[in-house]
């Protein structure tokens, strides 16, 4: 696994200077709010009919969130912080769901006080929690499909058996607590969509059971997330990768209605990381260079999320040298790329991480006391391209 | 036609929806979100957090049956507690008897207060201007707690108990107030609608049971607290206190010369007859 590095003329460095230079500050990560609509709108025509809840945790941000809720999008959240996020951008709570399968009594609490009212489970234990709140909540299922393809594979820690799902909506109907639908989660970055058509036609089958056995119906299908982000520099063709979910979700009873939770693909392309070599020392016959961002920061999600962003460096020079690029800290794993042929770079040249907007922030640590990159926005309005 | 609609977030398969026909005030505060705003049925109302807390219409309902029911069923409160109300509705019933001499009232946020005053002048009609009212601004279950006053009525006029009112559902906040009760004093409490959280009644009733002598619920039904009858809480050492003739609670009714558009003796009386599923939770 390594990272794509662009080597691009030194001119091209410019706007990004001219950012740090404006704000007084790097590490940068610039949010493109106009990528954001352009990926929320593009997910939007390739599943039509489909609610899409962003996954907050990929970019828990107030300027995204704002954005998406524009958008028309509803929300998928897990704590009781991410509740709070969502009550400061004042977004319906009624367009939002709870989708962590094991929680504290707190969590449900301070979900229902924001106004929250449908939370995923997957086991008994967690079924009989809402017992005190069975008027109040209803509940997905979550079905665990395990996915090898995945990079990610989230039915792993996750979900229940297929198997599994007419007894536990069995316990339910006995407790009298309200099941209105399944989901699941695939997993991230699989490279085709498969495993979602595999899993909804599971889940449809299991919806038709459940009408058939007479029990009360399952009216909503919840098809997590997993939608992908290039890290090559490309760009996913998001209406083929879906089009076999179409076909797929075009066999649900017409009365289930679905949601789809992406994280990853509205926020990791409207995220750019902007650092500048802090110092640099030859080593060995390599060029080690030590940027002001690095794994304990923005490229955390090189190790927690098992991706390698495409780089661009600048430079005019046709020489090249093997080349390191490290993060800050003084722990020697805090290395971005190595095993790189770059020309030379001096101090307070830029490295700029493309795609950077999922699992990048949100994961970026204190580590060491060097301070997080901080976010920029751009093309914060919509109008703001024609109005100038 | 479309317009700004607000949807209550109690339940998930079911809400009630109210035009908004203009926002008057909205904030977040701390962990709450507080908005008013006007609608053609219910004049101005008020939510917190996605519930309904009040609205002008039909606001007397709940504050008459949380006042009057105690108020006239103690032959002759004199000092009374309030906690909770920062808006004045009870306050403002309470006023209504002269014959009470002292009224403590602990709301724990001075500016549920303030904003209730500029909103909602009309439930307290002027009663925090009243000279038998001690206004304290804290927690009620840590000054029920901590006070050394001895009360003949105790109202606890809270939110749900999923919700900022939790300490006041508690066994320890009824053990407060049943030790801060004179002899033969009574407590009541907002508990929820009996339908929609059946819980509530029988948790109340399993809290109160090894406090109090006697507990029950009684009924009222209040528009916009919806899904059936709202239950209140009713605690007290003495049994005889929520059985007490129509004519004798009509004498006091007469001799107060209170005005009322809900309560009467004969609701007084009838409220604390329940359905049988309310009384099916009871039982636990």
């Amino acid at each position: 696994m390594t990272n794509l590095v662009k080597v691009s003329p030194a001119a091209d460095a410019e706007r990004y200077r001219t950012l740090i230079r404006e704000s007084g500050y790097s590490p940068l990560l610039l949010l493109d709010c106009e990528r954001l609509r352009f990926q929320y709108r593009s997910l939007a025509a390739a599943l039509p009919g489909v609610e899409l809840f962003y996954a907050i945790k990929s970019l828990p941000n107030l300027d995204v969130l704002r954005v998406l809720a524009e958008e028309g999008a509803g929300f998928d959240m897990a704590t009781s912080a991410e509740a709070e996020m969502l009550r400061e951008v004042a977004v319906s709570p009624r367009r939002t769901i709870h989708t962590h399968p094991i929680k504290r009594p707190r969590d449900i609490i301070d979900a229902l006080r924001y106004g929250c009212t449908t939370f995923v489970v997957d086991n008994p234990d967690e079924i009989a929690k809402f017992l005190p709140y069975r008027s109040r909540a209803s509940l997905l299922l979550r079905v665990s499909f395990r996915s090898p393809s995945a990079k990610v594979d989230l039915s792993r820690k996750f979900g229940c058996a297929p198997g599994e799902v007419p007894a536990l909506l069995a316990e339910a109907d006995r407790l009298g607590i309200q099941v209105k639908g399944l989901s699941f989660h695939v997993g991230s970055q699989s490279g085709d969509s498969a495993q979602h058509v595999k899993a909804i036609e599971t889940c449809n089958q299991l919806i038709r059971e459940r009408r058939a056995s007479g029990g009360a119906p399952l009216s909503l299908l919840d098809i997590g997330g997993g939608f992908p982000a290039s890290y090559t520099l490309g760009e996913v063709d998001i209406d083929a990768y879906c089009a076999p979910i179409r076909a797929a979700l075009a066999q649900l009873p017409d009365s289930v209605s679905v949601l789809a939770e992406p994280g990853r693909f509205l926020s990791a392309p409207s995220m750019t990381g902007v650092c500048t070599v802090m110092g640099r020392a030859l080593r060995d016959g390599r060029y080690w260079y030590y940027f002001d961002d690095g794994v304990y920061g923005s490229y955390s999600g090189q190790m927690f999320d098992h991706t390698h962003y495409p780089l661009e460096v600048f430079s005019d020079s046709a020489e090249r040298i093997p080349s390191v690029l490290s993060g800050p800290t003084c722990d020697s794993i805090d290395v971005i790329a190595e095993d790189l042929s770059l020309p030379e770079l001096q101090i307070g040249d830029l490295l700029v991480g493309h795609c950077m907007g999922a699992y990048t922030a949100a994961t970026a640590t204190d580590f060491n006391g060097f301070p997080r990159a901080r976010i920029v926005v751009v093309n914060q309005h919509q109008d703001a391209a024609l109005t100038g | 036609m479309t317009g700004r609609k607000f949807d209550e977030t109690l339940y998930d398969a079911w809400c009630q929806q109210f035009r908004v026909d203009e926002v008057l005030f909205e904030v977040k505060t701390g962990h709450q979100q507080l908005v008013i705003f006007r609608n053609g049925l219910f004049g101005r109302v008020m939510a917190l957090d996605g519930i309904i807390q009040t609205t002008e219409a039909d606001e007397f309902i709940y504050h008459e049956m949380l006042t009057h029911v105690p108020l006239f069923a103690h032959p002759a409160p004199r000092k009374v507690l309030i906690v909770g109300g920062g808006d004045g509705g009870i306050l403002r019933e309470v006023c209504r008897h002269t014959a009470v001499e002292s009224i403590t009232m602990v709301e724990i946020d001075q500016a549920v207060v303030e904003m209730a005053k500029e909103y909602f002048p009309n439930h307290s009609a002027g009663a925090f201007d009243d000279p038998r009212l001690n206004l304290v601004i804290d927690d009620g279950a840590a000054f029920v707690a901590n006070t050394a006053e001895k009360f003949d009525v105790i109202i606890s006029d809270s939110t749900d108990p999923i919700g900022p009112g939790e300490a006041l559902f508690t066994k320890d906040f009824y053990t407060a107030c049943h030790d801060c009760l004179n002899p033969g004093g009574i407590m009541v409490a907002q508990n929820g609608v009996a339908f929609m959280q059946p819980d509530e009644v029988s948790t109340t009733a399993a809290r109160m049971a090894p406090v109090f002598a006697d507990y029950h619920f009684y009924q009222v039904a209040v528009p916009t607290y919806v899904g059936g009858v709202m239950t209140l809480a009713w605690a007290s050492d003495d049994a005889t206190l929520r059985q007490q003739a129509r004519e004798v609670i009509a004498a006091r009714y007469a001799a107060s010369g209170i005005k009322t558009r809900y309560y009467n003796p004969g609701m007084h009386v009838g409220a604390f007859n329940l359905p049988q599923y309310i009384l099916d939770s009871l039982a636990g």
